[in-house]
């Protein structure tokens, strides 16, 4: 190509220009996704079954053994297939399920006798082809298997205070003391001393009872082939994809519900919300900042969509075994020197600042608690002046963070500007979340991370001997990961977790609460604000007070609706226009 | 470049083009930190974050004229930055590349034997390597890699074509009457490589070394996209796009660093071409 001429020049840049001109048009002409809900019921004025439930989560499930599964994921599964002998209602209060009524509780407080509900069935397992009934005898067999140390459950600590759990699971004993099978519908439990928080262990899903067949069949499989006596049963997982479920016919509680649910794992937020908002997924209960600001902004979803605090406190870990963290003013400088507003602001406002590691809907938490962590920068600096830091600290401070996105860079990033203004250097460390497990659970090893905790149990015992207890220290899978002691709290939860009057006990850990803002083994930074949107068809659900996600009572008025004006301002290209009810159901 | 070369250069526009692009590239790299009006890593949460919690967009807050990210820095100042961090992780990793590529192809080209065996079976085994694959599995291993790794990272695993190149055509030079000439004066092999053999071989490895600058922002590009480039809050344009791609809600912080990357890769693209074109006559 010696030379161009001016026509062959032009020539090649005709086609550009038309691409070009061509893409503008496509995307000035974009369809906008629908701006409302584009399915409504058919108005069914009293619950009624069938149609397919579909909802999400953006993690993959890691198994359905209740005795191991100790995540938000696996538990809105669980809660599907299995019972408990004990449940939460809508006000957080305990109720019986599995058991009869609630148990009865001996003058000393230390033994539980629960009667069982005669007739509830376990779903068709191996050998087993209708299940059988649930009897007080699986009840002792899953609560020993749930204890043995063989099975490593992470459960283990709720239930030490039964009589005999602690020889049992160490090897020493060849059964638990403490639970006795009185009859065929009856089992007693034996504390060794009175526990407050024991009922709660209970209604959790570690106690959820398991038949022995099941797990003699499967072994080690059984995580993926629960069987149990909840109101879905499992039909088949199809790994990183979907779990299926299908209603549990000869449920003890006969009440309506989907014919089917289906579980997407693995699917990420931000394609949920598009899936959702055209309406082939029901329930949506993460979302990226835009999407939130979409549907807070949206007036069509208004009246199905809830929006409340979630019961979980988040904070920078600070490892007091660690330099610079070793020094209590290093730390309060830090819980000082975060602008929890402007975080805020940088995530869509969803952030509500915390002072403290009691969440506002536990009793303890003072909303008036001098110690509590604010963003004042003068007194982040005193009290570096006070660490002997009047220059900030040379050396960078490694920061764990798990995850590596926009949103674990972002909350890095937010962090290194604000420990900057004090003279702290912060290099991140980017982790996945199984590494950041293990390796903050081991002493020396992480001077600090970003952290959180969501409550097992509307009770202050659940953060605070969980979180900053001696106890919780081991050499590995610590849950204490700042590895705070203070003999002084020890003492003081010691005391509350076994006192039996109500309000001596909320003081305690009162207390408890301001011991912990005042030595700062974390910096408190928020108490996230969560959304959930469901489809209007969708009824029966609200958010529930301890259970994430509990779809237990959905029901679907059926047939779906497409609402025709909507379609027209969707401008819509989905296939789904060409059936009347969506293709799914 | 010879009086011939460059009147063929002058003369494809397609090529001029692509050197504007890549001046105007380089230069607003090498300037960035003058030209950027703000830190691109100030983070004002207060100003560039409106009450309802959206990041301002191009023109919507004067005096910073591209908007902000999501967490309330400049735009503008992290392209110019960010651009900074692409660019020079580019050039170096290509310096690097041709060094190494052309001490390979011209040594195994001229002296063959044993060394060329050694060398082209080192560039085998390189080139049957998955290249992103390779540079993701050491930054993993890598604890804490600096951008310096990067750039010898990215430089150790693209020499190959150009030490192939190289290679071939020092192997025809080799053979001109001039090379065997010097030889049979008694010439020492250093001064004929660089008298006789570099001189020859200098247009191929222009040409290649402005692709090759292409390629090494696209791979820096996919691995900041990855996560494994810059570390935070630094920028680069891989980074930026990676950031912005998960808020497409505010398309520009996608839109921007893609397209300056687009047009980078454009203009060095058309600029080898050129280049080959004017060093090539043969077509």
């Amino acid at each position: 190509m010696p030379s161009i001429r001016r026509s062959e020049a032009l020539g090649c840049w005709v086609p550009v220009l038309t691409g070009l001109g061509l893409l503008g048009i496509l995307i000035a002409t974009w369809p906008d996704p629908p701006q409302g809900p584009r399915f409504e019921g058919a108005g069914a004025p009293t619950p009624r079954s069938g149609g397919t439930f579909v909802f999400h989560h953006e993690e993959n499930v890691r198994t359905l053994d209740p005795h191991i599964a100790y995540d938000e994921l696996s538990g809105m599964a669980i809660r599907l297939l299995f019972d408990g002998l004990l449940d939460y209602d809508d006000e957080s209060n305990l109720i019986p399920s599995l058991a009869a009524d609630m148990p009865t509780v001996s003058e000393d407080g230390l033994r539980f006798r629960f009667r069982l509900r005669p007739g509830v069935r376990f779903h068709p397992m191996p050998g087993l082809p209708s299940g059988r009934e649930l009897v007080a005898e699986d009840v002792s067999w899953s609560l020993h298997r749930l204890l043995s140390g063989a099975v490593g459950s992470p459960g283990y600590p709720f239930f030490s205070s039964i009589l005999g759990a602690d020889e049992y699971h160490r090897g020493e004993a060849d059964r638990i003391e403490g639970i006795r099978v009185v009859d065929r519908y009856t089992i007693d439990f034996t504390l060794k001393e009175p526990d407050q928080t024991f009922l709660n262990a209970m209604a959790m899903t570690f106690a959820y009872p398991v038949p022995r067949e099941n797990y003699e069949h499967w072994g080690e499989e059984v995580k993926f082939h629960p069987v149990g006596t909840g109101p879905y049963v499992f039909d088949e997982w199809e790994r990183d994809v979907e779990l299926r479920f299908s209603r549990n016919r000869r449920y003890w509680r006969d009440r309506p519900g989907p014919d089917r649910m289906i579980f997407q794992e693995n699917l990420a937020r931000e394609l949920a919300a598009q899936r959702f908002r055209n309406g082939d997924l029901d329930a949506i209960h993460r979302q990226s900042p835009s999407d939130y600001r979409f549907f807070r902004n949206a007036e069509r979803w208004q009246p199905y969509l809830s929006e409340f605090p979630r019961v979980s406190t988040f904070g920078i870990g600070l490892n007091c075994e660690m330099a610079p963290f070793d020094n209590v003013h290093v730390r309060r400088a830090v819980a000082f020197a975060i602008d929890r507003q402007g975080w805020s602001r940088a995530r869509s406002g969803r952030l509500l600042p915390a002072g403290q590691i009691l969440p506002p809907a536990l009793p303890g938490h003072d909303p008036n608690l001098p110690e509590a962590h604010t963003f004042d920068l003068d007194r982040a600096r005193e009290e570096m002046r006070l660490a002997g830091f009047p220059e900030g600290i040379r050396e960078p401070v490694t920061v764990w963070i798990s995850g590596q996105d926009q949103t674990s860079t972002q909350y890095g990033e937010l962090l290194q500007q604000d420990l900057a203004r004090i003279g702290i250097q912060v290099r991140m460390r980017f982790v996945s979340f199984a590494a950041y497990l293990t390796e903050s659970g081991k002493p020396h090893t992480v001077p600090a991370f970003f952290t959180g905790w969501n409550m097992d149990f509307p009770d202050p015992s659940n953060f605070l001997d969980i979180l900053f207890h001696s106890r919780s220290i081991h050499p590995e899978n610590s849950e204490n990961r700042a590895f705070y002691r203070n003999p002084e709290l020890d003492a003081i939860l010691d005391e509350a977790r076994s006192e039996t009057d109500r309000h001596r006990r909320i003081d305690l850990y009162r207390r408890a609460n301001a011991i912990v803002s005042r030595d700062a083994p974390w910096a408190f930074t928020y108490y996230p604000l969560s959304m959930e949107v469901w489809q209007p068809y969708v009824k029966g659900y609200r958010p529930h007070p301890v259970w994430s996600q509990d779809y237990r009572n959905v029901w679907l008025d059926l047939p779906r609706r497409r609402l025709a004006e909507r379609l027209v301002g969707a401008g819509s290209t989905a296939p789904a226009v060409f059936f009347p009810l969506g293709g799914r159901r | 470049m010879d009086q011939r070369a460059w009147r063929r250069f002058r003369k494809n526009k397609g090529a001029l083009f692509g050197a504007v692009l890549v001046s105007f590239v380089t230069l607003t790299a090498v300037l960035g930190p003058l030209l950027a009006p703000h830190d691109p890593n100030e983070q004002l949460r207060e100003t560039l974050i409106n009450d309802d919690y959206e990041p301002a967009a191009p023109f919507e807050v004067p005096g910073h004229w591209l908007g902000a990210d999501s967490t309330g820095r400049d735009e503008l100042s992290r392209l110019l930055h960010g651009g900074r961090v692409s660019m020079m992780v580019a050039y170096l990793a290509t310096l690097l590349a041709i060094a190494i590529g052309t001490l390979a192809g011209v040594t195994s080209g001229y002296f063959g034997g044993w060394i060329d065996f050694g060398w082209m079976r080192l560039v085998d085994l390189l080139l049957s390597l998955p290249f992103l694959l390779i540079a993701i599995a050491i930054q993993r291993v890598v604890e804490d890699p600096s951008l310096f790794f990067l750039i010898l990272l990215l430089a150790l695993l693209s020499w190959t074509t150009l030490a192939r190149v190289t290679r071939s055509k020092v192997m025809q030079v080799r053979q001109l009457e001039y090379v065997q000439a010097a030889l049979a004066l008694g010439m020492g092999h250093l001064r004929i490589l660089l008298r006789h053999v570099l001189p020859n071989v200098l247009g191929p490895i222009i040409v290649l070394g402005t692709t090759l600058v292409a390629r090494m922002i696209i791979f820096e590009s996919a691995l900041s996209f990855l996560g494994l480039g810059v570390d935070p809050p630094d920028a680069s344009w891989g980074s930026m796009l990676n950031e912005g791609r998960q808020q497409l809600a505010y398309p520009w912080l996608m839109l921007f660093p893609a397209t300056l990357i687009v047009m980078t890769v454009f203009g060095f693209n058309l600029l080898g071409e050129g280049l080959r074109d004017a060093f090539d006559p043969k077509e």
